[in-house]
């Protein structure tokens, strides 16, 4: 019996602990500078990775930086940061203390109850001496505010009857909207991850490629250029001006429709979206030995593409194109466009690599043994991006509900004043009122001076003389 | 373009840096004396200098049908320009000329740079060959301009606040927020602030009488500290020039987005001046946050405004010269 009583004794303790813990954790995530300080470790590691180059391959960073921090960047992900576990870690964390502030601070707040003050102790506070019993003053305040748009409330505590005029309370629900903001980018963003996805390819003038997620076909008819030659201050500069692909789309309904996809004219293929990104120069290469073709690659390369000579154990990269050959100096001259072209070919032994050369186009170099190589043409390719990603609407509202959100929070001061009005004699009655707002009391004390000024003016009959308080005044400037 | 409309794009350029050069020099004076002449002549001279430069974009536009805004020339011009259009509002509306000398002065280095990365009239690469441009970047550059001209405030904040604790540490007792919080309320009738703030109550405002006293004794320091605005005002100054650049900074980021999901297939590419630019909105979204806390508003959160211009001195110049990305354009 008394094994098995333990345990009930024992449940509510821990209740009590678990709620007690819980309730600690979630006052810990809503405090704002904890929320800060996530804000500032998310800064750190997102400048972590705009200074280290991301997704490189792991000899890069051994080669760019000392063998320590290299080893230090791959072993802590900092090559990968934004996928890291630590960045998504980091961004979990600040959501969940939005979601806590939100709940604990931002939602109660937002609606403020009405409750008598000592007007002294709030520092925008003044009293003034007016004409007439309070009453009847109580009523010419609640006029003019109201005919300011102040939302005027009166309440009675303890036989006392308090004004409290409110201006701009929509706008407490300001941080609350950012914060949702907040949240539907990061929904968005997920959907995406879960149900979205991105790629890449290169396809040949007169070839066709398919996207594997959606089999959607791009047929590229033609690749074309333009690079103009324009004059500046430091001498002819080349400006690429335009690249544009005229291909034949066949997306998933089947139907094959034309497409001319140019840099910020990306083709919607059933949802799925295709952008002009790259183009460069395949290459034909021909190898023969002793004047015989030997087997050589069966496409035109692309750019770091490479093929072994056959029968030995030299392998040929094919590195860049140049567009014009500099005769005078027989190196690459500034003209990218084909006028006189070459490429430039790395040779390799194996793993090693054991020269470069730039070749003229349609001219067989000889690669020692009876080997010679040449690029006999080129091909010009264009290079795509593909995208698929349902979250977009929903990360595009979390941005401008985010921006909203803060334009309310920013621009709206949300006001309440408390106003206290009792008999002083001899006809007059003493008003004393008070300010609060959400952002302290220095951004609000300009208003408030101009809101007692008013009051001043509106308020006849009583000389400044009598007040028992001077309205508050900025520093001088 | 030809000699004549060379000739009117270089006298712009050069009224305008000439301008800019006076004003900042007038304006700091007016800055270490107060004498209202100075203001009368530096003002003048800094809307001059900002409209020779938007005269001078705008001509550029119309003379070659080239958006001004792809290089680095232009950007960092029209950053100059709105630099100067936002102090200008500023000192205006709020009588803020004080921080006309740093404004001017910074503007003035900006387009002198920017002058060094003229290569001319190059029409753009087909990336930026797009509406957005229109939209994107003078927002964006609006931003920067707007966190400049708060730099200057808190550069001035900072002085100020730290000037008056070392009076009030020479009298013996540091009033300032951090010994009185809880404490009795601080008398500070006898400074420029009239009104009784009790620092706990969430005042910026850290002014003591020892200044006061000090600059009736005749200290100059404190008499020039004197002439300040006061602490409060000037951290007001701060937040709402601030509170101008976040919004912007947002919706340049948000534009970008939609550009760069136009142009690049995606609205997030983790690119080095995306993830830059998202480093500098995170430090103003913190600086925003722990405005709202009296603890942190007033020095520490100057020196956050100092840290926020900082990253985007880095994400503005930083990325585009020295880190490779997509938005290395040709400059």
């Amino acid at each position: 019996m008394s094994d098995s009583r333990a345990p009930a004794a024992q449940a509510p303790a821990l209740r009590a602990a678990l709620a007690r813990t819980w309730g600690e954790t979630v006052a810990l995530f809503a405090h704002v500078p904890f929320g800060v300080s996530l804000l500032a470790i998310w800064a750190v590691l997102t400048l972590i990775g705009v200074i280290v180059e991301q997704g490189r391959d792991p000899s890069y960073y051994a080669g760019a930086y000392a063998p320590p921090l290299a080893r230090l960047i791959l072993r802590l992900d900092i090559e990968n940061i934004y996928h890291s576990p630590a960045y998504i870690g980091v961004l979990g964390l600040i959501i969940c203390s939005m979601a806590a502030a939100t709940f604990t601070k931002v939602i109660p707040r937002r609606i403020p109850r009405l409750n008598p003050v000592k007007i002294d102790a709030i520092p925008l506070h003044a009293r003034l001496r007016v004409a007439g019993d309070p009453d009847a003053v109580r009523a010419r305040l609640a006029a003019f505010f109201s005919s300011r748009g102040w939302q005027v409330r009166k309440r009675a505590f303890g036989g006392t009857e308090w004004t409290f005029a409110d201006k701009s309370n929509w706008a407490r629900r300001g941080v609350l909207v950012a914060h949702v903001g907040f949240v539907l980018i990061a929904v968005g963003t997920t959907i995406y991850w879960a149900t979205g996805y991105s790629g890449q390819f290169a396809v040949l003038s007169g070839q066709t490629a398919t996207i594997p997620q959606n089999g959607t076909k791009v047929a590229l008819e033609r690749f074309a250029y333009r690079i103009d030659p324009v004059r500046t201050k430091a001498g002819i500069v080349y400006q690429p001006i335009d690249y544009v692909s005229d291909a034949k789309v066949t997306a998933r309904d089947g139907v094959t429709r034309d497409a001319v996809i140019r840099v910020n004219h990306p083709y919607d293929a059933n949802g799925t979206l295709i952008y002009q990104s790259t183009y460069g120069f395949a290459i034909d290469f021909r190898v023969t030995h002793d004047g015989v073709p030997v087997p050589g690659p069966d496409h035109p390369l692309k750019e770091g593409e490479g093929f072994v000579v056959d029968g030995t154990t030299r392998a040929i990269q094919y590195q860049r194109f140049v567009g014009t050959i500099d005769r005078a100096t027989g190196m690459p001259g500034a003209d990218p466009r084909p006028n006189d072209p070459g490429v430039i070919v790395v040779a390799f032994d194996g793993d090693r690599p054991i020269g470069q050369a730039l070749l003229p186009l349609g001219v067989p170099v000889d690669l020692g043994a009876g080997y010679k190589l040449e690029a006999a043409r080129y091909v010009l390719y264009s290079g795509f991006q593909y995208r698929y990603d349902p979250g977009i609407p929903v990360v595009g509202i979390g941005a401008f509900v985010l921006l909203a959100g803060l334009c309310v929070s920013l621009y709206f001061v949300p006001a309440r004043l408390f106003i206290i009005v009792r008999e002083s004699g001899a006809g007059t009655s003493e008003v004393g009122v008070a300010a609060t707002t959400v952002k302290g009391y220095d951004v609000f004390e300009d208003r408030f001076r101009e809101i007692v000024e008013a009051l001043r003016r509106d308020a006849p009959s009583v000389p400044h003389a009598n007040e028992a308080a001077p309205a508050p005044v900025l520093g001088a400037v | 373009m030809d000699p004549t409309r060379e000739l009117i794009d270089q006298v712009l350029l050069k009224t305008a840096i000439a301008a800019y050069a006076t004003g900042a020099l007038v304006l700091f004076a007016y800055f270490l004396t107060r004498n209202g002449l100075y203001r009368k002549i530096g003002a003048p001279l800094a809307i001059l200098g900002c409209a020779a430069q938007l005269v001078e974009l705008g001509t550029r536009w119309w003379m070659t049908g080239i958006w001004p805004l792809t290089n680095l020339y232009g950007s960092l011009s029209l950053f100059s320009a709105l630099g100067v259009a936002i102090f200008v509002i500023f000192a205006l509306r709020y009588d803020l000329w004080l921080v006309g000398g740093p404004v001017v002065a910074v503007s003035a280095i900006a387009l002198a740079y920017g002058t060094t990365w003229n290569e001319g009239y190059m029409p753009a690469v087909p990336a930026l060959q797009s509406y957005w441009i229109k939209i994107h970047v003078p927002i964006v550059i609006s931003a920067y301009a707007s966190f400049m001209v708060a730099f200057c405030v808190s550069l001035i904040y900072l002085m100020k606040a730290y000037g008056e604790t070392r009076f009030a540490a020479r009298r013996g007792a540091v009033r300032g927020i951090a010994a009185t919080a809880g404490g009795p309320p601080v008398d500070l009738t006898l400074s420029a602030s009239t009104y009784a703030a009790t620092p706990a109550l969430g005042s910026a405002r850290i002014d003591t009488p020892a200044t006061s006293q000090a600059a009736a004794a005749g200290d100059a320091l404190a008499q020039w500290l004197e002439g300040l605005p006061s602490l409060a005002r000037l951290d007001v100054m701060q937040y709402r020039v601030i509170a101008i650049g976040l919004p912007l900074l947002s919706l340049g980021i948000i534009t970008g987005a939609m550009w760069a999901k136009e142009a690049w297939g995606a609205y997030w590419q983790w690119d080095p001046k995306e993830t830059a630019a998202l480093v500098s909105w995170i430090v103003y979204a913190g600086y925003m946050h722990l405005h709202t806390r009296p603890e942190w508003r007033g020095v520490k959160t100057a020196w956050i405004s100092v840290l926020g211009f900082a990253t985007i001195v880095f994400c503005y110049l930083g990325v585009n010269i020295w880190i490779s990305g997509l938005h290395s354009y040709k400059m």
